[in-house]
Parts: C-alpha cells; sequence; structure tokens
C-alpha cells in the first residue's frame, strides 16, 4: 500500500495502513525537518546597529516583515536576574548585582554570562532539563516501585557532562552505545542508565508483556529525545501523520533487541589500576575457589527453589526456556532468562530471610564457611562502585519482527536494524565490536544519531536549549517536529543555529553564549502597542516573553533567599520532608524503601536536582509547579495556575519554615533596633533585587504595624498556640513584631515578582 | 491589550487551546481557520458545553479495589456444580487465557455457596451477599460482560481509571474535568476518597497524565481538612490570615501595574481568593455534623463495619450538592477484595462494609431528586475466576478474572432493572455482548453528555481520547 499524504491521509483517520514497501511522497519528502540543515546567509535588515550578532539578524527580520520593532533592552539589575535563574535556577547575590552594575567597560555581560556557565550551579540546572526528556527516576514504577539504589549516577553524570561541556554528539553516543564505544570507561557506562529509566513492573505475570514494554518505551524515548519525532505512534500501524512506518518502528526497536539491564560494577577507569584488580580479583578468587564453591554448592537448593517458585506465571514458552540447558538456549530464550533472572537468582547469597531456612548441618557448615572466607578479606579488592546501566547481552540478537497492533502475539514480518527509511532506506550496518561480548548494533545508531548530515538531531537539539531559554522553542514542540507539531517560527535560524552548533564542535555551551549575547535575549519583556497587536504570542520576540519560574528553580531560590540552600553536589538522592498525610499513603512501597524522611536539616536543603525522584510520589511541591512527569519523555512542562499552588505558598510547612529563616535573617543582620523601613528594604532587596521604592516602603510598613497590631493582641491572650517566628529573634524585639515580619517574608516570597522572571 | 478572561497554562490562547483541545483533523483546520483571530485566552476549568445532551451532572464511582467475585454476587452459574474440581473444559479454550495473575488456570472449578434470588419487579439475580443493593435492583443496570486487559492489580486498578495498564494516561475524573470544566471554582471537580490503604498505584490512578495537572484528581484525607495544605500554619489566627492576604494581593497589583497586558499574572492573584474561599469551602463539604441521625443510619454510619465507608459515601453526595463532578469513593482501597484465599470471610466482610453504604447512597439520593441526575457506578478492576486458588475446601479462593465480569450503574439517565450482556457457562469469560472497560468509559461521558471520540486532546502527534482506540457505547444503558 502506498503512503497517502495530505489531507487524504488525514481524512484516512479510522483505517489502519501498513506500507509493504514505502514510498514517499515529494511533500513528506520536502517536510521542512526531513530537509539537510542548510545554513542561510545572515539576512539584510533595515535596522544595522540592532544586530549584536547573527541571530538578531534572523529575528529582526523576521519583525520587520511586519513592521514591528524590538523592545529596548531590560534594565541590568533585570537581566541578571533573567540569566542567573535561567543558567543557574537562582537569583544573583547583592555583590553580584553589585559588581555587574558597577562593571562600565565593555564586555560586562560577556563576563556575567562566562561566570555563570563556569558554576557548578548551571549543570545543576541544565541537568534537569535534560532529566525530564530522559524520564530520570530513581524508582521502577508500578505497584512495588522498587528503588534504583544506583541510577543517582546518572544523574551526576548529566551534571558533569553539562558542566564540563562534554560534546553533544559525544553525550549522545555514550548514551546510546557508551559500552560498545569506551570500553573500560565507567563515565561512558554510567551513561548508559539512559535507556535503564524504563518503567518496570519486576512481579509482572507475564515476562513477554513485560519485555515488550520495555522495548517500546526504550524505542519511543529515543525517537523523540534524538529525532523530535513521535515514532511511538507508528507501534500498532504505520504513522498516519508523518512518514514512519510501522516496519520502520520495529527496525528502529531492533538496535536494541539484544539489551537488557546491565546492573552491576563499575569498571576501573585507569588502564594500570584496572590491571592491577583485576590481579588482586584473580587471586582472592583462586585462593577462595574450594570455600566458595562449597558455599554455592548449599545454596544450590534455594537457587532452584527460587526459580521454581518465581515462574509459575510465565507464558510456557518462557518457563521452559527458564528451565533448560542455559547452553541450549537461543538468543530469545537466553533474553527471557536474563529478563526474568532479577526475580529468580541471587547474587552471592539470598536475603537474610531466605538464608535462615537453610537448616541442620549445611546452616552451620555455611556460617562456618562464611567465616573462613571473610579471613580472605584482606586481600580481596575494594569493592567496586556499583552502576545501573543498559548492555548487551550477548553478541546475538533475538529476531524482531514487526508487531501488529503492538502486540507481541500478531508478529508478522521479521526486520533488521535500520533508520528512518524516509531519511535512511535499507538495512543499516552493523559491525560486531571485536573483543566484546556485544551486538555492535547500537554503535551504528549512535553514529546516525551524531551524524551532520542527519537533519534532525542538531535541530532538535539547538530547539531545546532555546526553548530553555526563551521559554518556547523555535519549534514549540521539542519532541514533535512532524505535521502534528508546530512548524517553526524561525526555520532559517533554526537551522544557522543547527549548523553552527556541528561547526562549534556540538558545544552546549558556544551555543549558550550565541544566544545569551544576542539582543533578542536582552529586551525588556514589556508590553509594546504594536507587538500585541501584530503578535499577541510574542512569537517574533518583539519582546523577551515574561516566564514563571520551574519548580526546582522555585524551592532552590526560596531556600537560598532564606539563608538555607546546602550547596553540597552529588550523590544518593535525599528525602526532604513532605506534608503530613502524604507518607501514610505510601504504604504500598513502604516495604521497598518508601520515603525515609531525612533526619540531617542540611540533607533538606539540598538543591532540588538532588531530590530523590520516586515515581508514585512526585516530591508534593515539585508536582505541585509542575515537574515532569517521570512515566515518559517530558519535552515541555505545563504552566499551570491553581489553588493548590496558592494553598501551597500560603499555608505549607515548607513556606512557613522558609519565611522564618528568610525573617530570621533579615532581621538579624539589620539588627533589632533597625526602622522598618530599613528591615523592609533589605527583606526587598534579598527577595528581588532591587530596591524597594517609596511607595512599596510605605505599603509594607503599613502592613507591618497593622499586622504586629492583630499580633499583639495574640500575645496577650491565653490561647498558648504562637504563630509562626523567626529562627532567631534579635534580643530586644517584640514577639509581635517578629511574628508580622515572618508573615511580611512569607508574602514576598509568595508573590508573583518572586515567582516570575521578567 | 487587556484580557477579559485569564489564561492558567502554557497554552496561551484560543488558536492554541483548539490546536492542542480539538480533534485531529478538525484541530488543525480550526488551527488554520483562526490564525487571523485575535487572542482570546481560556481558562481551562470554565465550564464548557457538553457534545450531547447530558443526562447526568455527577458521577459517584463506588470502586471494590482488589476484584469483587461476579459469580459469587451478580452472576450465578449453576453449571460450575457439575463441573465441580474438574479443570475448564477444553470447548472452554483454557489455553488461550494465557497468563493468570497467580498461574491457576489449570485448577478445578468451583460453585458459588452463595444463594441467588430474583429481586425487585425486573426479577435481577443478586445474592445474599449484598442484600441491601438488593433492594435497589429496579434501579440497577448491571452489566455482566466486562472485560479489562489486566491479569494483576495495578495495571487493572490503572485501566479502570486511565482506559490503560501502563501507567501515565489522564484518568476518567481528570478527561471529564477536562471536557465539562468545573461547575463550582472553590472546591476540586474531581474528589478521591479511600477508605483504607493508598489505591494501587497511587496517583497515577486520578493523575491527569498528559493534560494540564489542572485537572487532576484530588485526594481527599480523613479528618476537617481533606486538603493538602488547606489550613493556615498552627498559631495563625484569621485576621492575621487575611491582612496577609491582603498585602500579597497589593504586592502583585503592584507587580501587575505595567503588566496589565498579562492574564496569567492576574489568574494567580486570583487564584489565592480562590484557595481563601476553599479554606472555608471544603471543611464545610465534609462536615457531617450537620445531617441527621436517620440519614447517617441510612449509610450504616452507626455500625462499626459500615462507618468508615458510609461516611465516605454520604460525602460523595455532599460533594455532588455542592458542584463536585466526579467522586471516587475506594471500598477495600489498597485491594482489600483480593480474595486469593478464604473468598468466604474475604467477601463477608467487604460486602458487610460496602453494602449498606451504596445501598444508602442510592436511597438518599433517590429521596432527594438527585438520583435522577447523578450516576452511580459499581465495579472493581476485574472480577474472580470461577476455579479456586489454593485447595478446593472452605478456605479457597479465587484468582483474577479480566476476560468478564460485572459492574452496575444507576442513576444519571440509567434504565434500571436490566441486566445487560452475558458471560459463558462458566463464567469466565464475557460472551454475550462484550465490554470493554472503554467502553464503560465511553458510556459514563455519554451520559455526562461528552462524546468521547471528541474529547480529545494533542499529544505527541496524536489526538489522544479516553478510550484510546475503542470504545463502544452501551446504548441499553438508557435507551
Amino acid at each position: 500500500m502506498r503512503w497517502v499524504s495530505g489531507i487524504l491521509g488525514l481524512a484516512l483517520l479510522g483505517s489502519v495502513m501498513y506500507a509493504a514497501e514505502p514510498t514517499f511522497s515529494d511533500s513528506q519528502r520536502n517536510w521542512w525537518a526531513f530537509k539537510p540543515v542548510a545554513k542561510a546567509a545572515v539576512p539584510a535588515v533595515r535596522n544595522q546597529t540592532w544586530v549584536k550578532t547573527p541571530i538578531d539578524a534572523f529575528v529582526l527580520a523576521g519583525l520587520e516583515a511586519k513592521n514591528l520593532a524590538p523592545n529596548p533592552p531590560a534594565d541590568r539589575r533585570t537581566l541578571l536576574r533573567r540569566v542567573s535563574i535561567d543558567l543557574t535556577g537562582l537569583p544573583p547575590t547583592e555583590d553580584e548585582i553589585q559588581q555587574f552594575l558597577n562593571d562600565k567597560s565593555p564586555g560586562a555581560w560577556d563576563r556575567q554570562i562566562d561566570r555563570l556557565l563556569a558554576s557548578p550551579r548551571y549543570g545543576e540546572r541544565w541537568a534537569r532539563h535534560w532529566l525530564d526528556v530522559a524520564r530520570y527516576a530513581d524508582s521502577n514504577g508500578f505497584k512495588a516501585d522498587e528503588t534504583r539504589p544506583n541510577i543517582w549516577r546518572y544523574r551526576d553524570y548529566v551534571i558533569k557532562a553539562f558542566n564540563d561541556d562534554k560534546p553533544y554528539d559525544r553525550f549522545v553516543r555514550e548514551q546510546i552505545a557508551g559500552d560498545e564505544l569506551y570500553p573500560g570507561d565507567p563515565e561512558a557506562l554510567v551513561a548508559m542508565g539512559f535507556n535503564r529509566h524504563w518503567i518496570d513492573e519486576t512481579n509482572a505475570a507475564g515476562l513477554r508483556t513485560r519485555r515488550q514494554e520495555t522495548l517500546d518505551d526504550i524505542t519511543n524515548t529515543t525517537g523523540a529525545t534524538f529525532l523530535g519525532m513521535t515514532v511511538a505512534c507508528a507501534r500498532c500501524h504505520d504513522h498516519k501523520y508523518d512518514p514512519i512506518t510501522h516496519k520502520d518502528y520495529y527496525r528502529l526497536q531492533a538496535f536494541f533487541a539484544n539489551t537488557s539491564y546491565g546492573d552491576g560494577p563499575l569498571p576501573v577507569g585507569d588502564p594500570v589500576e584496572r590491571a592491577k584488580y583485576e590481579e588482586q580479583k584473580k587471586t582472592w578468587e583462586e585462593k577462595t575457589k574450594d570455600i566458595r564453591a562449597e558455599m554455592a554448592a548449599i545454596l544450590e537448593p534455594l537457587r532452584k527453589s527460587k526459580v521454581e517458585g518465581g515462574i509459575k506465571t510465565f507464558e510456557d514458552e518462557v518457563q521452559e526456556a527458564i528451565l533448560m540447558d542455559p547452553s541450549k538456549r537461543n538468543p530469545f530464550q537466553q533474553m527471557m532468562w536474563h529478563t526474568a533472572s532479577s526475580r529468580l537468582t541471587f547474587d552471592e547469597e539470598p536475603d537474610a530471610r531466605t538464608l535462615r531456612t537453610l537448616k541442620g548441618d549445611s546452616g552451620t557448615r555455611y556460617a562456618e564457611l562464611k567465616k573462613q572466607l571473610a579471613a580472605f578479606d584482606s586481600i580481596r579488592p575494594a569493592p567496586r562502585p556499583i552502576g545501573q546501566f543498559m548492555i548487551d547481552i550477548s553478541a546475538e540478537a533475538p529476531p524482531v519482527y514487526t508487531l501488529k497492533n503492538g502486540n507481541w502475539q500478531n508478529a508478522g514480518d521479521e526486520v533488521k536494524p535500520g533508520f528512518l527509511s524516509i531519511l535512511a532506506p535499507g538495512d543499516a550496518v552493523i559491525t560486531r565490536p571485536a573483543g566484546m561480548n556485544s551486538t555492535g548494533r547500537r554503535s551504528a545508531l549512535a553514529a546516525w544519531l551524531t551524524d551532520p548530515a542527519n537533519p534532525l538531531p542538531a535541530r532538535v537539539m539547538v530547539n531545546r536549549i532555546w526553548q530553555h531559554h526563551f521559554g518556547r522553542g523555535i519549534v514549540a514542540t521539542p519532541g514533535d517536529f512532524g505535521r502534528t507539531g508546530t512548524k517553526p517560527t524561525h526555520p532559517e535560524l533554526l537551522d544557522y543555529l543547527a549548523a553552527r552548533f556541528v561547526e562549534d564542535g556540538w558545544s552546549i555551551k558556544k551555543m549558550h553564549r550565541l544566544i545569551l549575547l544576542s539582543n533578542a535575549y536582552q529586551e525588556s519583556s514589556a508590553s509594546q502597542p504594536a507587538g500585541a497587536k501584530a503578535d499577541p504570542d510574542g512569537k517574533l520576540l518583539w519582546r523577551f516573553p515574561r516566564q514563571r519560574i520551574d519548580a526546582e528553580a522555585l524551592r532552590d531560590s526560596m531556600l537560598f533567599v532564606s539563608g538555607q540552600l546546602n550547596p553540597k553536589m552529588g550523590g544518593p538522592g535525599v528525602f526532604p520532608p513532605v506534608p503530613a498525610g502524604v507518607l501514610s499513603e505510601l504504604s504500598a512501597t513502604a516495604a521497598a524503601g518508601g520515603w525515609q524522611t531525612e533526619k540531617d536539616p542540611a540533607q533538606m536543603n539540598r538543591r532540588s536536582v538532588y531530590i530523590f525522584v520516586r515515581r508514585n510520589l512526585r516530591y508534593p511541591m515539585l508536582q505541585e509547579f509542575d515537574s515532569a512527569n517521570t512515566f515518559e519523555s517530558a519535552h515541555t512542562r505545563s504552566n499551570t495556575v491553581t489553588p493548590a499552588q496558592a494553598l501551597d505558598l500560603l499555608n505549607s510547612d515548607l513556606m512557613s519554615q522558609w519565611a522564618r529563616s528568610f525573617a530570621g535573617r533579615v532581621l538579624n543582620e539589620t539588627g533589632a533596633q533597625a526602622i522598618p523601613a530599613k528591615q523592609i528594604a533589605r527583606a526587598f532587596n534579598l527577595a528581588y533585587g532591587r530596591e524597594a521604592t517609596a511607595e512599596e516602603l510605605e505599603t509594607a510598613a503599613a502592613f507591618l504595624g497593622e499586622q504586629t497590631k492583630i499580633l499583639e493582641s495574640r500575645f496577650a491572650s491565653d490561647d498558648k498556640a504562637k504563630p509562626p517566628m523567626p529562627d532567631k529573634v534579635p534580643a530586644g524585639m517584640p514577639p509581635a513584631r517578629a511574628a508580622a515580619f515572618v508573615d511580611l517574608s512569607q508574602m514576598l516570597l509568595a508573590s508573583n515578582e518572586f515567582l516570575y522572571v521578567n | 491589550m487587556a484580557h477579559t478572561k485569564s489564561h492558567h497554562w502554557r497554552v496561551a490562547n484560543r488558536r492554541e487551546f483548539f490546536t492542542q483541545a480539538g480533534s485531529g483533523l478538525a484541530a488543525m483546520a480550526l488551527a488554520s481557520l483562526m490564525a487571523e483571530d485575535a487572542a482570546a485566552a481560556v481558562d481551562p476549568l470554565d465550564p464548557k458545553p457538553p457534545h450531547v445532551s447530558p443526562r447526568a451532572k455527577a458521577v459517584i464511582f463506588c470502586f471494590m479495589e482488589g476484584g469483587p467475585s461476579h459469580v459469587d454476587l451478580f452472576d450465578p452459574k449453576p453449571a460450575l456444580e457439575k463441573y465441580i474440581g474438574q479443570q475448564v473444559p477444553a470447548s472452554f479454550h483454557p489455553e488461550t487465557l494465557g497468563v493468570t495473575g497467580f498461574g491457576t488456570n489449570k485448577n478445578g472449578l468451583m460453585p458459588s455457596k452463595r444463594v441467588f434470588k430474583q429481586h425487585g419487579q425486573s426479577g435481577l439475580w443478586i445474592s445474599d451477599w449484598l442484600p441491601s443493593i438488593a433492594e435497589h435492583a429496579d434501579d440497577l443496570a448491571v452489566i455482566r460482560s466486562c472485560q479489562s486487559d489486566a491479569v494483576n492489580h495495578v495495571g487493572g486498578v490503572c485501566e479502570m481509571n486511565t482506559g490503560d495498564i501502563l501507567a501515565g494516561r489522564p484518568s476518567l475524573g481528570a478527561w471529564v474535568t477536562y471536557g465539562l470544566g468545573s461547575a463550582k471554582r472553590n472546591l476540586p471537580t474531581f474528589v478521591v476518597m479511600q477508605d483504607d490503604k493508598e489505591i494501587l498505584g497511587g496517583v497515577q490512578n486520578y493523575g491527569s497524565g498528559f493534560l494540564p495537572a489542572t485537572y487532576q484528581g484530588t485526594l481527599f484525607r480523613g479528618g476537617s481538612t481533606p486538603i493538602l495544605n488547606l489550613n493556615p500554619q498552627a498559631g495563625t489566627i484569621d485576621a492575621q490570615a487575611r491582612r496577609r492576604l491582603d498585602f500579597l494581593k497589593e504586592l502583585n497589583t503592584r507587580f501587575s501595574l505595567d503588566k496589565q497586558d498579562d492574564s496569567e499574572l492576574d489568574a494567580r492573584t486570583r487564584s489565592y481568593e480562590l484557595a481563601f474561599q476553599m479554606q472555608s469551602a471544603a471543611p464545610e463539604a465534609v462536615d457531617l455534623s450537620g445531617e441527621s441521625e436517620a440519614t447517617k443510619k441510612l449509610y450504616g454510619m452507626d455500625e462499626p463495619e459500615t462507618s468508615v465507608y458510609g461516611a465516605n459515601c454520604l460525602m460523595a453526595r455532599r460533594l455532588v450538592e455542592r458542584g463536585v463532578r466526579f467522586v471516587e469513593v475506594y471500598s477495600g482501597s489498597g485491594s482489600r477484595w483480593d480474595a486469593h484465599s478464604d473468598l468466604a470471610s474475604n467477601h463477608t466482610q467487604n460486602c458487610k462494609s460496602s453494602d449498606k453504604p451504596v445501598a444508602g447512597l442510592l436511597a438518599d439520593l433517590k429521596s432527594r431528586g438527585m438520583l435522577k441526575d447523578t450516576l452511580v457506578v459499581w465495579g472493581g478492576e476485574f472480577g474472580r475466576t470461577p476455579f479456586f486458588q489454593g485447595a478446593l475446601n472452605e478456605k479457597a479462593g479465587r484468582d483474577h478474572n479480566p476476560w468478564g465480569f460485572t459492574m452496575f450503574m444507576a442513576g444519571g439517565g440509567v434504565k434500571g432493572g436490566q441486566t445487560i450482556g452475558s458471560t459463558d457457562e462458566l463464567g469466565l469469560r464475557a460472551e454475550d455482548e462484550p465490554h470493554h472497560i472503554w467502553d464503560i468509559h465511553a458510556s459514563i461521558l455519554y451520559l455526562l453528555g461528552l462524546d468521547h471520540l471528541k474529547t480529545t486532546f494533542m499529544h505527541n502527534g496524536r489526538a489522544e481520547r479516553p478510550t484510546r482506540t475503542g470504545g463502544n457505547l452501551i446504548t441499553k444503558l438508557w435507551a
């Protein structure tokens, strides 16, 4: 069947199409996203003086075509707040503001950008954007939602990659085929955590369904992340809008046909150290060989019963694969065994409860042997850090078939690994990597995903960068460059940036600089009648779009301003307190780790990117403010305004705590004897990064006076419950005044000026 | 330019709204037709016109979590007597069942020990486990041929709520909120209540999936403060909270002075007023002290076994009275109906705790004239197998049965006193008029005035709808 394009294709909504041999129409081939990246000449514009970087010429050309003019630049305070929150997720400090205001020499703005890009806070901020796309989470999802105890290394890898300005092509290669392309490099193996974030029902009754769902997740995520294509639509049938065939979906999936969990010790990076480690390990293994063999023999019945107990609900063919002679398993049977093994096996030793079932002599003997083994601990190499990642389980992949309606029971034709056939028809050329137990399939995919001739990857990534600077991509649907997505507002600019990205060695920081130095980025966000009339959404960028700061930046900024933020980087996810009542709802997952609230307050005040991401309990405040759903790639976030957010900002324990710290900070810095105006001015300065106006001082002072009176009556009453007080009340300050200042502080943090970037 | 209305999320104007909210082709056509239209912001919770004339204003979904046994409650299978202890006969193709929840498909068949009788004018079959509900037989439309795709609970509960066994899609309540907007703004539009542990799968069951978070369900917590962060900090007094809010308004108004065009800022300023109203409206809605003793008794609140679920059902009625559109009331939340062993005592307890409250709800709605436009739905995520689990004795249980099971609907325009569809002789599979969960969802939406095919949202290149790729209306429900 031929591809039917355009309106006719759209009209065939009800029918399901399968292309045997795809032939694509001209309109499909000429779809903008599939055309080669063409670095257009920088357009000529009337107002040449406005053009600071080529970006400005492209933006201005669009504006001038509609007889619009860009806004004048924002003032320096606004600009510094804008770029600080943009690059680091935190507002600037007073010193940083003063330094910028006082820097009258040329290049002052450039220096601020360089300073912020060099800050480790930058990686923490921009990694979060990538983690949304990677559907990063610290747990499996589903009912049990077990903790993934070592997946946080992937999060730290992403933070480091951004801070190090790892070239994007290398970043992609490491995440798709780091195991094959950079053997022995622990970082590249951690990067393979990218496709280890699938949601997983480890106790699923059917193994084949579970396996297929994993493959679908990987295929969908890879297609949307690197290609900006909704390949998932082709899982059941040919894509109804884009030239992606049903077969293409499974061609893409075939690159991953032999992948599964590779969780385990990370290699030693340095070759000399690695050799030393291997040597030491070998010696230990030789000396303990007999002891370990006897221990294994004792455990054998437990192993067997674990297998037999675990497979009952599996499909017959899967049970057969698991119970057969391992040496006779074909690749499919190997995959079934491997997929099931996390549920059917234990590493060296089963859990303590199972171990206790060893009775009588064997129990005693096992304990003895364990003691004997421990005697060799001094020569045993220190255990390696454990990683969670995905690898090929062998050099031979099981066959992949097209699956009608996405159902593994409806297998169609067998397919070989291949790319989107509209861009690269035919099977991919696969070279098995020498000396490795791997297929080499993903290396071929990684090469295509970083090939400058592939029109999609560079466009997709520069669009994501643009999206986070301006709040909206040049293509507003960053995960969908197809017909159901939106078209680029500035197609030539997108191509220019994509080309520059590759020319600049895929450097993300260079791309930031290019964008941030433009006048377009520095425009004020004020409205102007002509722009509002001709382009109400501001798509042409006659102004900088005002944006609410995202969930993580909101929490981090509040912690920062209240003087509580703990800048410690990296490590396992942390568990700050959650509102009362939420934890009891987590009962089902309590056994799997649940939410063990930190005891150390400093740990509670880590940056949001380090908060444990439990799929069944997104951190409530972050969720309230639209943090990403972790069940699939999130390319954009919603931007909601809800009463629940208002309740959070008005009444939550967290807000109260931050307000008390913030108030304590201001009152102690200004001193108990300071006049209210001085305290208010200080609070405004810390919260908004600017001086309060005379009128604001007056309004705030009036509030402070009235609220103090209300609270005085409170303190005079018999009621024992006291209102929230500043962390440290300066000596000599009346309690009602101190409590009133907490309210003032909290309202500043809750106000729109704090929540929005101008 | 000044907007009269505000927008609440990333959809900035009508054009974009339709691009995402319209259905496939129509959306694209609209998007281009409206390209020259001036921006008119849309409040995503504004009431929206229904697609068809609505029969129901609200839904109360009594969710029996864990899987009630249809062959012991609504679907008598005398034939099981003759097969007792035998495996599913070859003529019923047991080999195509594939996987069962606990690998019991080779176990013997087990007849029900319950006494089934016909009830009401209509003569509906209901077992002695549900004596109070049986009194309302003539109001019930019993669907005996329901089908799900899930062999386990998390997938099953998820599919009954979202139409998919995999978490991440919008729940039915979220679609309803999206499709119809909010009738009353000082309470959430979609409320969920648990009577025991966390619903398996948790928040995903009432989440908004890819719809904006505005549409997600709100889990009501026990006690007088059902909503998270509803109460001001301990020690705060009303006058203080009010003055604080006024100061916040002053700050926000000043900030907006030179930003009059930004309706989002305005919406945020107003959201505080709404939150403030909710602080009094929500506790009032869950405060049962004003209800008469007779009403409380009707719901079984005077008996220890029924007091918890009875109170939740009564709260559901109060919420619906106050404009809430979709209430889910879980019985045995955390899978308490899951009778893998000792079905007898499990279902005795669960039926006891829910029968009178559900019946009380039907009676109360009826006496208040609310039943005619309030749809009550009863059911679990699946039913239970006709073969036993464990051993064939008094402690026997039954495994999960997604291939055929029973739900019922009442009120909200539903024609009572009828049985729809059937299972096979064993109660194993739906036979006549099988109805997938998508059919159930499509029909609930229809009764509320929504065409499931038109209730769409553009997501990752697809005009997504509540019923994914299926959904046939069960027209017998109202025809």
